[in-house]
């Protein structure tokens, strides 16, 4: 590949741009997905009702990550396509890449069928899963052939409709009990972290800064977006974790799979009651835009390695994404690829710091060669 | 079918590019020969010429006052000293055979004399009819201006002129339509509006191919930037006041001869429910009048299908005091709600395009006997329900708010998708279809800026004049969406100059 190709994509013309005050927006609803459904259980199981230490942890933790990432895409110029390529040389990095496309598809492979499962559990039992799954990744193949502008709208949206659903914690806090978080600390802080790695899994999607960092204007003016993005994300995890933990003991947190749903079952206003209705069809705007960054990302890397349009990867993604999505269901498989996917998420979490590292020992060894 | 009629269009393009061309002058005037209203004498008295013209366009008045009169009392020779000699302004001698085609069919006298065949005189004699102007019917506001738009382009243009008194405002003019030659004038303020706007304009005017162009709607349709969308992309309006106050902003008004209406661009989707009667009124009633009516469209769309889908999938989620209301309104209803409320709904858009095509006075009639026999049959029948028939006809009554009519077509078939979405997957398919909506808004363009201006691109300075209205003082700036080449209104200090007690 010569000189001209090897930036081809990077330079992207300014009407597809977006602004550095949208990164709050994407990053926040990349994070924010089906995981604030039901992610208290996991916690729980960990590290009990002191598991809110473990969720400011893994914020602490955020923060430095995305400052790394900056540090890497800053340095780097560009996006992780042209690092590997960078660090690892065209092969490896190029397969490392799509390795990376494959963590995103799967990011919203596990989000579809997490969303489905909580519309099969909670709302329709017989609901008829091709169906729905077509129209579905129609809704999403329409929004991504759209580009990153109109991703980006539908994030705005999403975090603008989804909101007001978080007002609706205030409901639990008035059935509930503050006494509960009080016997506190009484657990090791080996169980706090394992309940952090835990927690980090809800945190995942922040990583898709490196892929869509080209795409930002004035990237430099991006950072406090993408950091007040993390702290946000962290604070509503941590008010949805004490108010779960007000609201249940902690024995019954430990059979409760979707606790922020349940809470919601209580929220009764004159004209309406069983809320969660509501907020699962309102659910569907937080979790669109997750699916959407996850295939749009995985089809971008994918037009940065081959020299395909991204749109015909969009529907041969779309086509083979339909198939899994329609037949996966039960509870047990789609736990254990809910599990996978975190811990997937985890290690490409850990491998950003180091392949800083590995980026600044080749820039070295590159510099001295030069020399 | 349609793709042979498409290939046949085009080759007929591309062998003739026009219908309205004669070759040469006596080829034209022979054609023009076939038609009764086509005159055509020739004087022998002191000025020897041929005069032609169209007896159903030209103003008899000047052609008797002045032309015949000035051509029997002076014996003229050659087409300039007649040119001299007329009392006439704007007289021309052209041998442009394309340019003497459109004079004479808008009306113009043309002489012709011997020595000089191809050279010929055009006389302006364009007898105008036109209606006079009226008050607004379709946007209709209770204080503020009353003049509406009329039919005719020049009174069209001097509505607009004598509100905005600027050397900058200019005019350009198109002929649009292959057949029709239809003139269409692009407005705008120079200086104010973007040049990037207008140029756009311009350009896809000209691009337009197709052989008629009767009214405006059909530009809306033609250059609109997805021309598949529900959404009109180019906001009219009859009202002259609406048009001056769009240009100041530093938008391009498209006016069409033969239309009474304005087209306005770029629009945003939230200016589709903004009145003029906003800005007539004090700026906390209009901001709540303005919400009032977002609020109805909203109600009007999500109503009927929010209605379908509880009462097919969440009835937990009525409280039982309510519920006790809906079951004793809807146990005798053979029905699901879906088709209950198809067919109210059908009902309802049967009245109202049978009330649109009457005649004003036969037209409130059938709304009446429709809305309350009807509705009152349908529920004595026990085919609907009381509950269902109040929610129709609110949402009905909300969906005609909109002070643009065209958006209210829109809001009036957007509701069907919806419908089916919530007879699919009750909320989750109300709150699909919205997405669908919410993303096609934000995808879509109006003259290549974007239609969901306001919220995205999220540009705090345009919400002042979106949802409320803010008063005058504080619209400091034109709208950033048009990227005005002045992005001032006024002076900022001068207007915020604020005044201590007692000064």
């Amino acid at each position: 590949m010569n000189k001209l190709n090897e930036n081809q994509g990077l330079n992207i013309s300014e009407n597809y741009l977006v602004s550095p005050f949208y990164v709050f927006f994407i990053i926040f609803t990349m994070q924010v997905g089906i995981g604030i459904l039901g992610f208290e259980r996991y916690l729980v199981e960990k590290a009990g009702f002191d598991a809110w230490i473990s969720v400011l942890t893994a914020g602490v933790f955020l923060h430095i990550l995305v400052w790394i990432m900056y540090r890497l895409l800053q340095n780097g110029g560009g996006d992780i396509v042209h690092i590997h390529k960078q660090v690892f040389g065209k092969y490896i990095g190029g397969f490392l890449s799509l390795l990376f496309a494959a963590y995103a598809l799967l990011l919203s492979f596990d989000v579809m069928i997490t969303f489905i499962e909580v519309i099969k559990v909670w709302m329709f039992p017989g609901l008829q899963v091709w169906i729905f799954s077509f129209v579905m990744i129609g809704l999403v193949y329409y929004i991504v052939s759209g580009g990153f502008r109109v991703i980006t709208g539908i994030a705005l949206i999403s975090v603008v409709i989804g909101l007001p659903i978080l007002l609706l914690k205030f409901f639990p806090i008035q059935a509930g009990h503050t006494m509960n978080i009080y016997p506190n600390i009484n657990h090791s802080p080996g169980q706090i972290l394992a309940a952090a790695k835990q927690s980090a899994l809800s945190f995942l999607g922040l990583e898709f800064l490196l892929i869509f960092y080209p795409f930002i204007k004035n990237p430099d003016k991006s950072k406090k977006w993408a950091h007040f993005a993390v702290f946000y994300t962290t604070m509503l995890y941590f008010i949805s974790v004490l108010v779960t933990f007000v609201y249940f003991s902690e024995e019954q947190l430990k059979q409760v799979v979707w606790g922020t749903i349940s809470t919601w079952k209580i929220v009764e206003f004159p004209f309406i009651e069983r809320f969660e209705y509501v907020g699962i069809a309102m659910w569907l705007y937080v979790i669109l835009p997750n699916i959407c960054i996850g295939i749009w990302g995985a089809t971008r890397v994918m037009k940065r390695i081959f020299p395909v349009k991204q749109i015909h990867f969009l529907r041969v993604v779309c086509i083979s994404l339909f198939f899994p999505v329609a037949l996966v269901a039960g509870r047990d498989p789609i736990n254990a690829i809910n599990n996978f996917a975190g811990t997937v998420g985890y290690y490409v979490l850990l491998y950003i710091p180091v392949l800083l590292l590995l980026k600044m020992i080749s820039d070295k060894v590159r510099k001295r060669y030069e020399n | 079918m349609w793709k042979w009629m498409r290939k046949n269009k085009k080759k007929q393009g591309g062998q003739k590019p026009s219908y309205n061309q004669s070759d040469t002058l006596p080829e034209f005037i022979e054609v023009l020969g076939h038609s009764e209203d086509f005159i055509q004498f020739e004087l022998d008295g002191m000025t020897r010429c041929t005069v032609s013209y169209l007896k159903t366009m030209s103003d008899s008045k000047i052609l008797n006052r002045s032309v015949l009169t000035t051509l029997n009392s002076h014996a003229l020779h050659g087409l300039k000293e007649i040119k001299e000699t007329i009392p006439v302004e704007n007289v021309l001698i052209t041998d442009d055979l394309k340019v003497i085609q459109t004079k004479v069919m808008f009306g113009y006298i043309m002489i012709q004399v011997k020595s000089s065949m191809e050279q010929v005189l055009l006389v302006p004699a364009v007898s105008l009819e036109s209606r006079d102007v009226s008050i607004p019917e379709v946007e209709f506001s209770v204080v503020g201006p009353k003049e509406a738009f009329v039919e005719t382009i020049n009174t069209n243009i001097n509505l607009i002129r004598k509100r905005l008194p600027l050397p900058q405002l200019t005019v350009k003019e198109l002929q649009v339509g292959k057949m029709t030659s239809t003139r269409t004038a692009v407005v705008y303020v120079d200086g104010i509006a973007d040049q990037d706007n207008v140029d756009t304009v311009t350009q896809r005017l000209q691009d337009i191919e197709y052989d008629q162009l009767i009214d405006s709607s059909f530009i809306t349709q033609m250059i609109a930037d997805n021309a598949h969308s529900p959404f009109p992309q180019l906001l009219d309006t009859e009202r002259p006041d609406r048009v001056v106050s769009s240009l100041v902003e530093g938008k391009v008004a498209i006016l069409v001869d033969g239309s009474p209406h304005a087209l306005t661009c770029p629009t945003t989707v939230v200016e589709f429910f903004g009145a003029s009667d906003d800005y007539f009124l004090p700026w906390h009633l209009a901001s709540v009048f303005r919400l009032i009516r977002l609020f109805a469209v909203i109600f009007s769309v999500l109503s009927t299908p929010l209605y379908v889908a509880v009462l097919t999938y969440h009835f937990e989620m009525i409280p039982p005091e309510l519920m006790a209301t809906i079951v004793s309104s809807r146990s005798d209803i053979p029905f699901p709600p879906i088709l209950e409320v198809i067919i109210l709904e059908l009902t309802i858009e049967l009245l109202r395009e049978a009330g649109a095509r009457l005649p004003t006075k036969i037209g409130q009639t059938i709304g009446i006997v429709g809305g309350i026999v009807i509705g009152t049959a349908a529920v004595d029948a026990g085919l609907t329900s009381n509950v269902l028939l109040i929610i129709v006809a609110l949402s009905a009554l909300a969906s005609f708010t909109t002070p643009v009519y065209q958006i209210g077509n829109t809001i009036r078939l957007i509701r069907f998708p919806f419908l089916i979405g919530a007879q699919l997957w009750g909320l989750v398919g109300v709150s699909m279809c919205m997405v669908f909506f919410i993303g096609h808004l934000i995808k879509l363009q109006s003259i290549g800026r974007p239609f969901f201006e306001p919220l995205y691109p999220l540009r705090f300075k345009d919400l002042k004049d979106a949802f409320i209205r803010l008063p005058f003082t504080k619209q400091v700036d034109r709208p950033v969406l048009m990227r005005s080449e002045d992005p001032k209104r006024m002076n900022e200090d001068r207007a915020k100059a604020k005044r201590d007690i007692d000064e």
